[in-house]
């Protein structure tokens, strides 16, 4: 009996090593085959995203007629506002493994990294048609003094970045006019 | 997306549209460290071997950004302030999976 219990005790504490182990064994034949998927999919999803955004982006201003977003103070124009508030949206965008490897390439070379920049433009154009759809939904008339941020979400203090993304934040001040 | 928050009106212009500024009361800041558990993490480490939106780290940065704007406006209401203008944010990531949100704006008195 003494023995199975000292088993017992040793399977506790081996547990879990024993799920780590496995963890890096389904991670280990998943992570090729993602990478394989992702080289096969990653730029036509990408252009899809593009699309679906600008769709979005003509209905809004088909129903509005106009861009709701400006970086200038407009209010100042008129005078008529009854409201104001803080509208934001943010979202944190990726490339693919296989994009990073021709952005790679890309370096070697010199010149503009399309892939990047194709990822980075599409990623803020998809969180400005949020914005606007924010502040649609809240009723709002105008979003003005808009600011757009880009922060890197790959952490300076790891060795080896796990994430590599980028997010887009954008915000303003959504008025109401009377 | 709430216009008032906690009775505190918040902007980032400047001056309030339509309303006049009496008093500024000073810098207020509100911040917050947060990180998803361990689960949201490889999924969004998975996904981002095949590229796209990150869906996880969105909504973690979202909820991060109200709780930084919530601790601000509390900031505010703490030295009686009716609205905090001209909002910046910052936004900084410390390890993978979790990241410190800082929003911060000048308390004013209006009328």
């Amino acid at each position: 009996m003494a023995e199975f219990a000292i088993l017992g005790i040793l399977g506790i504490f081996a547990l879990p090593f024993l799920l780590l182990t496995l963890f890096w064994a389904i991670y280990g034949i998943a992570m090729p085959l993602m990478f394989i998927w992702g080289m096969l999919t990653s730029g036509r999803n990408l252009d899809k995203m593009i699309e679906e955004t600008n769709a979005r982006e003509r209905s809004t201003r088909a129903a509005l007629g106009r861009d709701p977003l400006s970086t200038v103070d407009r209010w100042m124009v008129r005078s008529d506002v009854t409201s104001s508030g803080l509208i934001y949206a943010s979202g944190v965008f990726g490339p693919s493994y296989w994009q990073l490897m021709i952005a790679w390439v890309n370096n070697l070379t010199g010149g503009s990294v399309t892939v990047f920049q194709k990822v980075i433009s599409a990623g803020r154009a998809e969180v400005m048609q949020r914005l606007r759809e924010n502040a649609m939904e809240a009723g709002w008339d105008d979003v003005v003094n808009v600011r757009i941020d880009t922060a890197d979400m790959t952490p300076q203090s790891s060795q080896k970045g796990k994430i590599r993304g980028v997010e887009v934040f954008a915000y303003g001040t959504g008025i109401k006019y009377n | 997306m709430e216009q008032v928050v906690n009775g505190i009106l918040v902007v980032n212009t400047e001056t309030i549209p339509g309303k006049m500024i009496t008093e500024t009361l000073g810098v207020v800041s509100g911040s917050t460290v947060r990180a998803k558990h361990v689960g949201k993490d490889i999924f969004a480490g998975l996904k981002n071997i095949v590229g796209g939106e990150l869906a996880q780290y969105t909504e973690l940065l979202h909820e991060s950004r109200q709780e930084a704007v919530g601790r601000m406006v509390a900031d505010a209401m703490s030295i009686g302030a009716t609205a905090v203008v001209n909002v910046r944010f910052a936004t900084s990531a410390i390890t993978a999976g979790a990241a410190e949100l800082f929003a911060y704006g000048t308390a004013v008195k209006y009328e």
